[in-house]
């Protein structure tokens, strides 16, 4: 993706505060889990770090059942744009540990996960199965079938900047960008702030005069930088821009 | 011996007497010239524990070994002394006919010690009383510069402001306070100038390699300083909320782009600039509104512009200008103002509150005469603080007493660790961290282990460079600055360098300056950061709430202190010491 998934525009803010926003009109009480090097945006949430990372995703689960106070939690990855309150609350219903299963997989993190399973998570990760579908087993869970679930699609998550992009489209058609030019490209361009439509870092460069030559290949050309909101640097230009985002050119020269 | 003299003229100011001291080729070779050089000379002259207000208290101006080369942007040299601002190392860099004047002398570096008996200019080594005393440094080089070029104090050297310039062609030394080192001496201009040539090694490759590095600095990798000098920041960081506004307590500035150089050069952009020798020209003046013109740096707008809550581009390049005028370093300038800003707004002090055009323009000339509240500011923040107690240290802009330049630490976390582990206190030009920051290489809002190993490359390349000394706009025209640079000093002085001496000289320098802190009193609490960057989150714009804690900054400055070999509090172990063959006249038992 080239960029915290996160941090992704999706409506009025980044990816992470729509999600914890659609399950806070479910539950009284979300957890997010998110390793210690990763800034997040402030969230209506508590925020448990996850202590070991690089063992995937049930070592984050381990930390959130270890942090919540209620016997059953909704468990979801940050990319779930379609994610509903109905979708959640269909989920929770059952009462007790429960995974879709889509087109014969089981939805591991879009599954309902019991606190009392998390003996069963310390145990699996010093055995090292580190596969969530040995919790869910663990915990005995139900398998919700396709005609149970109600927002089909719900589910559904992305990997790559173009299954983003192709989900932002979906949720809001054609949208766009601020692209913003400060420094040389400023002076060269002569205006500051254009409007472009989402796509990839380098289709939004594509859309300024090609004699600023803003692009090398992939890669943001060395003379300059860009800025995501005013937040992340990159030269990655494979990185997708959502929509409403403001993407800054500025000299790569800064400083000195 | 080619590029170098070997020795250097050391005068004392008390009996009015100066000699020449030679200096070993070995020292040369292990310091080079510059901020290097610089820093053995005063580890040698200072005595321990120094007042650097005090007659003993050494001044050192150094030269380099490419000064008087072709090379472009080599015209430059260090000022180097114990800082009566921060009671460590400072060094100051400036640029242009000083550096050729100086070295034409046949030195390598002069060090002045002793005090007048009487205000005093020493002129191609004649001390006499000085009827300048009283005037600007401007004033003084056009008055004595007919006898030579001129290294000059204006008013706030003469009354011994604790951040005072030293000035010459407009250009400064200017951090740390080094014209209260030389106010202090009495001495209001040092006028050099000289008939011996620099002899070169290889003449023809060292033109050749002139014209190759000119052709490269006229390049993509010069070209912001160019077209928009270091003013072109301005936008950019307020873009990244890394502006810092109101004394720190926002990271952004709502109408700062009335500041910017994007905005100001179709206004008031009247003319380019450069040093002697230098190709880049990076130096943008701008119409004042009385029609006169000054020198815009990125520093100058924002400490005296967004830092004191203005954005008015008359106010504030009226102010930049009258720093020049009365040698105040502008950064610690505003730094201390802003800091009074806010003390006023919390009832602390009475003093100009954020947005006072007028008052800060008053309060700077206050300032260099010591008058009112000025005499109280001239101190600088740390100090002012500490008479003011409320706790106002925890919002005083400085570590180790010298005020932070215009990078948010909060937003640019490597350069947060640069500013608390910084020999000359908080510093940009000798770090260089903010590299890493405006860069995909690390996280600039969250700073880890990674970034800090990663933060001794700049500033290992920033002590050579200020050792050779090339300026560092030149330096993204290098590809291998360590293979290049030694290349240069091949062909100048013949002797054989290679590029991992000199990363191990660079190495060197750094440890010396720490030597020399540690020497003079510095202690692991004083790498750190002023309460307020520890405590509070960023409350504005993408970056809100963003925060440093204090136990992030405190592994990165054990991650620095690893990566460079030092002990986890931050002294030099002896195998560094010996590792780095620090010259032995460094005590080992002082380290």
């Amino acid at each position: 993706m080239g960029r915290a998934k996160a941090w992704l525009p999706w409506g009025e803010g980044p990816l992470l505060s729509h999600v914890v926003a659609v399950l806070a009109e479910i539950v009284d009480e979300v957890v997010v889990v998110s390793s210690a090097d990763l800034e997040l945006p402030e969230l209506e949430a508590r925020v448990v770090m996850d202590r070991a990372p690089a063992l995937g995703p049930l070592a984050g689960i381990r930390e959130g059942l270890a942090a919540i106070e209620a016997d059953l939690a909704y468990v979801t990855s940050v990319d779930s744009p379609f994610l509903t309150p109905h979708f959640v609350r269909t989920m929770l219903s059952f009462g007790t540990a429960a995974a879709a299963e889509v087109e014969g997989y089981v939805q591991t993190l879009s599954a309902v996960y019991p606190r009392s399973a998390l003996p069963a998570a310390e145990e699996l990760l010093a055995a090292k199965r580190m596969r969530p579908l040995f919790l869910l087993e663990a915990a005995d869970y139900r398998t919700v079938t396709e005609a149970e679930l109600p927002d089909q699609g719900a589910w559904r998550g992305f990997n790559t900047p173009e299954q983003y992009l192709e989900a932002v489209r979906e949720a809001f058609g054609e949208t766009t960008a601020h692209l913003e030019v400060v420094g040389r490209a400023r002076l060269a361009l002569g205006r500051e702030v254009m409007e472009v439509p989402v796509g990839t870092l380098a289709e939004v460069l594509a859309c300024t005069r090609p004699s600023l030559e803003l692009l090398d290949g992939e890669r943001v050309a060395s003379p300059y930088l860009v800025s995501l909101d005013g937040r992340d640097l990159v030269r990655d230009a494979r990185v997708p821009i959502g929509p409403g985002e403001r993407v800054i050119v500025i000299d790569a020269q800064a400083g000195g | 011996m080619h590029g170098f003299h070997g020795r250097y003229w050391r005068f004392d100011l008390s009996t009015g007497r100066g000699e020449m001291v030679p200096i070993e080729e070995r020292v040369l070779r292990r310091y080079l010239g510059g901020v290097g050089l610089g820093a053995w000379l005063l580890h040698r002259e200072a005595p321990p524990g120094v007042d650097p207000m005090a007659a003993e208290a050494p001044l050192v101006f150094s030269f380099s070994p490419l000064v008087g080369t072709p090379l472009t942007t080599s015209a430059k040299f260090a000022v180097v002394a114990k800082s009566p601002l921060t009671g460590m190392i400072s060094d100051g860099l400036s640029s242009s006919d000083f550096a050729i004047a100086g070295k034409s002398m046949g030195v390598d570096a002069i060090v002045v010690v002793g005090a007048c008996a009487e205000p005093s200019e020493l002129v191609r080594g004649e001390l006499r009383p000085t009827s300048m005393w009283g005037s600007s440094a401007a004033a003084t080089e056009a008055v004595l510069g007919c006898e030579g070029s001129v290294a000059a104090i204006g008013v706030a050297g003469e009354n011994g402001v604790r951040y005072a310039t030293i000035s010459n062609g407009g250009r400064h030394a200017g951090r740390g306070g080094l014209g209260a080192v030389m106010g202090a001496k009495r001495l209001k201009a040092l006028v050099v100038g000289g008939k011996t040539q620099t002899s070169l090694y290889d003449r023809e490759r060292v033109l050749e390699l002139s014209r190759a590095l000119s052709r490269r600095s006229l390049g993509p990798a010069t070209a912001k300083y160019r077209e928009l000098g270091t003013a072109g920041n301005l936008m950019a960081f307020n873009r990244l909320a890394a502006l810092p506004t109101r004394n720190f307590q926002t990271s952004h500035c709502e109408d700062a782009d009335s500041l910017s150089a994007e905005e100001l050069q179709p206004l008031r952009g009247h003319a380019r600039a450069s040093c002697a020798s230098c190709t880049i020209g990076c130096e943008h003046l701008y119409a004042l509104a009385d029609g006169r013109t000054t020198r815009v740096e990125y520093e100058n707008l924002f400490a005296l512009g967004p830092l004191c809550g203005i954005v008015d581009p008359d106010s504030v390049l009226a102010a930049s200008h009258r720093c020049d005028e009365l040698g105040l370093d502008t950064v610690s300038a505003g730094g201390t103002i802003a800091f009074a800003m806010e003390c006023a707004e919390k009832g602390y002090l009475e003093a100009p509150r954020f947005g006072d055009a007028e008052g800060l323009l008053a309060l700077l000339a206050d300032i260099a005469h010591r008058r009112g509240i000025g005499d109280l500011l001239a101190e600088g923040s740390r100090r002012a603080a500490i008479r003011i107690g409320r706790h106002s240290l925890d919002f005083a802009p400085q570590v180790k007493g010298l005020e932070l330049p215009g990078y948010e630490p909060r937003a640019l976390q490597t350069m947060a660790l640069g500013f608390a582990v910084g020999s000359r206190g908080a510093d940009h030009n000798r770090s260089g961290a903010y590299e890493l920051d405006f860069s995909d290489d690390v996280d600039r809002l969250h700073g880890d282990a990674r970034s800090a190993a990663l933060a001794t490359g700049p500033e290992d390349r920033a002590a050579l460079i200020d050792s050779l000394i090339l300026c560092k706009f030149v330096r993204g025209a290098f590809d291998d600055l360590y293979g290049e640079s030694a290349e240069l000093l091949r062909a100048v002085t013949g002797m054989d360098w290679n590029g991992e001496e000199l990363e191990t000289v660079a190495r060197r320098i750094v440890a010396l300056r720490k030597a020399f802190n540690i020497r003079e009193g510095w202690l692991p609490k004083d790498d750190c950061l002023p309460e307020r960057f520890l405590s509070e989150a960023l409350p504005e714009g993408t970056v809100a709430g963003t925060r440093l804690p204090r136990e992030r900054l405190q592994e990165m400055i054990v991650g620095y202190h690893r990566a460079r070999g030092w002990t986890d509090e931050g002294y030099l172990p002896e195998t560094v010491v010996r590792d780095l063959a620090i010259d032995s006249t460094m005590e080992a038992g002082n380290l």
